[in-house]
């Protein structure tokens, strides 16, 4: 049959602008009719040269900074970086600062997730209904963190020695409103994805990734967990307290696109399990402590990573004494789990290619910083 | 057939009474050839206004807008006019305002020219189909073939569209749509061809009125037939789960990509307008057109086929809603692999009970008897042909495993042999 | 928790892998020997004791008069950290062996460095700017690449026009 039908593989360019990127974000993708003989990712296209600009400012002053890496789970990326500064200069969190950390780091991975499961949903193509729901929710979560720290997506909440402000007084009630109806929702979404058989079309042996690669590949987060590899920072190495918290770990089975998104849903389940424990037990006291404006932490340097939505975040940072990092690198976890989309995506059809893609659960934001 | 329909002008149950009021009003006035063109002016007009455009503009646009928003937790157009019925008539304002780009490298002509080719067919479908006893605008023999071979045209206008705007992606919508048309045309052909085996004719009012007088309704004499069709029409339509043409979340939208302005209105439009005349047919020719078992006596008839058009019209806003988008090679071997000898042996088995009708004395009440065999032979076939092609449900879990420690890797497991 | 690896430990468990191959270690980090990076790097990942099969952050830092490139290393069986650096010294083209074909996760990040700092990673497969475009001057993480437009040095009360080249700070070897 080849012989007689000549096909041409021609590059298709997905992105930067295109509906299933979730930014912008493009791949050069070789194809030869619908099938992808090769990816290649092209990236820069939001890229502002964090770590430099970093270099300028006060270790304060960067945390606006750190908002605007990962803008779904700016909460997630403040307390990285605060983590590190911590570790960096000796610092101690009160144990309120703490629980507060931890309600709002796990309030923000459900947001991450909502957004991050319906747009999962969106690609395989269930067309808005999913993500209209999750977005529901997510509105709901957005509305608790302007309530706190008065900015919805960007909230810069997280200080050096804490939290920014102390938490208002009708924050409990709103966030025990908020757990029902999400969980009810997170049941919507698996009744209406998880066992049908179309999704399982599309979602189920597409995208594998073995165990050995997923570990070679330094992958992290639902990714890593999707491949049955057991292993979330919150456990592994405990930070804010969060081996106070009764809560699993979810891995996937076969490491599948399909595992990936029902681990993101269980992982929404368990953080809201965080979410009432710490709720209960949030301890008073003072929400941070007293750390002075121009902080400069003795030279040496820190890594600190956290469980963020998208796996391990971690913040490197190196002092040398001054009020400004003398270097500040980020460890964006989207663009590590990017690095095997062409194992992922070579070979299959470009709509796997896009389901692919979708369970990575990329943001731009952070991937060119 | 007994009705209760006058003659009287007045009498709205019936409106070729109207129509057939006004011609003759204007054969006493007017010379001889006039009423010959007035009479498909009046039927066109008639159709259109009473049928086509408000289903286009308030089921198509508004009410399928409205309904996904309900689905999907939002209210949809609520701001144009009480309740947003007017957003119809703001959204074509709007489209109409805005620049049509073509792009440079675009074949110009072929571009400017698929629109119009897109919409030329849809006007056309729906001259076939009996609005009512006496409704219906050309009452062709052959109506099913007519039906069946104008809406094949719009494929050509969409390839059209996609090979002009020199578009990649336009170009995968466009060779995704003509592989999706050849497939899916074959058993939609082929369960149209049992329903005229069975019906002896090839008449859309001629099976309409066979569904009148066996009192039953075809989608309960041929259920198999029903399925294939409804799932063929909605692949050819390009409806979700099978609107891989213009999948947005794969190849941005298809044929349609490099398309703005009233061009992609046209597109737009039409594709309601198609899906409509598709639920039309399909409620002519399934679910018994006009007729309700006596009761389009009181109702009128016509309002009785619009309400069943737009049941239909529902159910694909529906799977619309709720369905994620099927793979273009899954949906192929589907066709090829699963409707097409379902429609075969669709086709088989009532091409003999046709045979056993024609020898048999047992009369009309035949139909029934034959409702008793084509529905469980029809599940029974389905399930069969499911099993032989090696599709069995499997127990795939819907929750992953919690694993209490982090450290070290849990083996891979066959999802099927156990797990949560 | 995790055990987070002194660097002399680290140092040790490298020493022993493949001798000779540290050149110093400090509190936090190993530094090894640039020529023994890549074996020593293959050896911990490989050997069950140590187990670092996950390469958690790769990253460059200018240090003036040298580049280090600093990798942390994980083990998720042993749930162990620790950090090891290779330095390279050749200010102008900078390089060091690249450690794609022993964790690929590697490929991305050591692309980003770079781009970022131009060290030069020999070996891999495919080393291109991934973040700024083909043929744009300089590499902006480097300590010297002067980010202000009209070559004004942010943070400092000079023009780098009239100081040919900011004096590298005296800095203790951390």
């Amino acid at each position: 049959m080849s012989e007689i039908v000549q096909s041409e593989p021609f590059v298709m360019n997905i992105g930067p602008q295109h509906p299933s990127t979730h930014g912008v974000f493009r791949v050069k993708a070789t194809v030869d009719g619908e099938r992808v003989v090769d990816a290649e990712m092209v990236l820069g296209y939001l890229h502002r040269s964090m770590e430099k600009l970093a270099e300028e400012r006060t270790y304060t002053q960067n945390i606006p900074f750190t908002d605007r890496t990962d803008y779904l789970s700016s909460m997630s990326n403040n307390l990285g970086y605060c983590l590190a500064v911590e570790k960096l200069a000796g610092i101690e969190v009160p144990p309120r600062g703490q629980a507060i950390r931890v309600i709002m780091a796990e309030l923000q991975r459900l947001a991450s997730h909502c957004m991050g499961a319906g747009a999962f949903a969106n690609d395989t193509g269930a067309w808005q209904t999913p993500i209209m729901w999750f977005m529901r929710e997510r509105e709901k979560i957005l509305d608790i963190f302007e309530m706190t720290s008065g900015a919805r997506l960007t909230c810069n909440y997280m200080r050096i020695g804490g939290v920014a402000f102390d938490l208002p007084d009708d924050f409990e009630e709103h966030v025990r409103a908020l757990i029902g109806p999400l969980r009810e929702t997170i049941a919507d979404g698996e009744g209406l994805l998880s066992g049908n058989e179309i999704f399982l079309a599309r979602a189920r042996n597409v995208a594998v990734i073995p165990q050995e690669l997923a570990v070679n590949a330094s992958l992290s987060g639902p990714m890593l967990r999707g491949s049955g590899v057991a292993w979330d920072i919150r456990k592994a190495d405990p930070y804010c307290g969060y081996e106070q918290y009764d809560f699993d770990i979810p891995i996937g089975y076969q490491g599948d696109a399909y595992d990936r998104f029902i681990v993101r849903l269980e992982e929404m389940r368990q953080s809201l399990r965080i979410v009432e424990q710490a709720l209960e037990a949030l301890p008073g006291g003072p929400h941070s402590t007293e750390v002075p404006l121009a902080l400069r932490p003795p030279a040496g340097e820190a890594y600190a990573r956290i469980e963020s939505p998208r796996g391990e975040l971690g913040y490197y940072l190196v002092s040398d004494e001054g009020p400004s990092p003398y270097r500040f690198h980020i460890r964006p976890p989207s663009l590590i789990n990017l690095s095997v989309l062409k194992e992922m995506t070579v070979g299959g059809s470009i709509a796997d290619a896009i389901v692919a893609l979708g369970s990575i659960d990329i943001v731009v934001g952070e991937i060119d910083r | 057939m007994p009705t209760l329909v006058t003659d009287h002008w007045y009498d709205f149950r019936d409106l070729s009474n109207l129509s057939r009021v006004i011609l003759e009003g204007i054969d006493k006035v007017a010379p001889y050839e006039l009423a010959y063109i007035v009479a498909p002016i009046i039927g066109f007009v008639a159709a259109f206004v009473i049928f086509v455009l408000p289903s286009q503009l308030f089921v198509g646009v508004y009410g399928e807008r409205r309904i996904i928003g309900r689905m999907q937790a939002r209210k949809g157009p609520n701001r144009v006019g009480p309740f947003g019925l007017l957003q119809p008539v703001a959204d074509a304002l709007k489209l109409l305002q805005k620049e049509a780009l073509t792009p440079t490298a675009a074949d110009k002509t072929l571009m400017w020219a698929a629109p119009v080719f897109f919409v030329a067919p849809a006007v056309l479908l729906f001259a076939v189909i009996p609005f009512g006893p006496r409704m219906v605008f050309a009452d062709v023999p052959a109506g099913l073939i007519f039906f069946i071979a104008v809406s094949g045209l719009p494929v050509l206008a969409a390839f059209i569209a996609g090979w002009s705007s020199n578009n990649k992606y336009s170009l995968f919508g466009a060779m995704r749509i003509v592989a999706m048309s050849i497939s899916y045309e074959v058993p939609l052909v082929l369960v149209l061809l049992c329903v005229v085996v069975f019906t002896n004719t090839m008449s859309l009012p001629g099976i309409v009125e066979f569904q009148v007088d066996s009192n039953l309704w075809l989608i309960f004499m041929q259920p198999l037939a029903f399925v294939v069709y409804f799932i063929a029409v909605s692949a050819e339509l390009n409806r979700t789960p099978t609107d891989i043409a213009e999948a947005e979340s794969e190849i941005v939208a298809g044929y349609l990509t490099e398309y703005s302005g009233m061009k992609w209105g046209l597109f737009y439009g039409m594709d309601i307008g198609y899906a409509l005349a598709a639920a039309a047919f399909a409620s002519t020719i399934f679910l018994g057109g006009w007729s309700m078992w006596g009761l389009e006596q009181w109702v009128p008839p016509w309002l009785l086929f619009i309400a069943k058009t737009h049941l239909f019209y529902f159910v694909f806003i529906w799977t619309r809603g709720t369905l994620p988008r099927l793979r273009i090679d899954q949906l192929m071997g589907f066709a090829w692999k699963f409707l097409l000898p379902l429609a075969v042996f669709n086709l088989f088995l009532v091409s003999l009970e046709r045979l056993w009708w024609n020898e048999s004395d047992l009369g009309g009440g035949i139909v029934f008897i034959i409702m008793a065999i084509n529905i469980p032979a029809s599940a029974i076939a389905v399930y069969l042909w499911a099993r032989f092609l090696g599709y069995k449900p499997e127990r795939i879990p819907t929750r992953p495993r919690l694993v209490r420690e982090a450290g070290g890797y849990v083996p891979v497991e066959d999802p099927a042999a156990g797990g949560q | 928790m995790t055990r987070w690896w002194t660097g002399e430990e680290l140092a040790e468990a490298a020493e022993r892998l493949v001798p000779g191959s540290v050149a110093r270690s400090t509190a936090t980090a190993c530094i090894l020997e640039a020529e023994h990076a890549h074996e020593a790097l293959r050896a911990l990942r490989d050997d069950p004791e140590t187990n670092f099969a996950h390469l958690s952050n790769l990253c460059g830092v200018d240090q003036w008069d040298r580049f280090e490139v600093v990798y942390h290393l994980q083990s998720l069986e042993r749930n162990q950290v620790a950090c090891a650096k290779v330095e390279a010294f050749d200010r102008e083209e900078p390089s060091v062996a690249s450690v794609v074909d022993i964790w690929h996760g590697a490929w991305i990040q050591e692309s980003e460095t770079y781009d970022l700092f131009g060290i030069r990673f020999e070996g891999h497969p495919n080393l291109q700017r991934i973040l700024l475009w083909d043929g744009y001057p300089g590499h902006p993480l480097r300590k010297d690449f002067l980010a202000m437009p009209g070559g004004l040095q942010p943070g400092l009360n000079e023009f780098a026009g009239t100081a040919a080249k900011p004096e590298p700070p005296v800095r203790p070897v951390t």
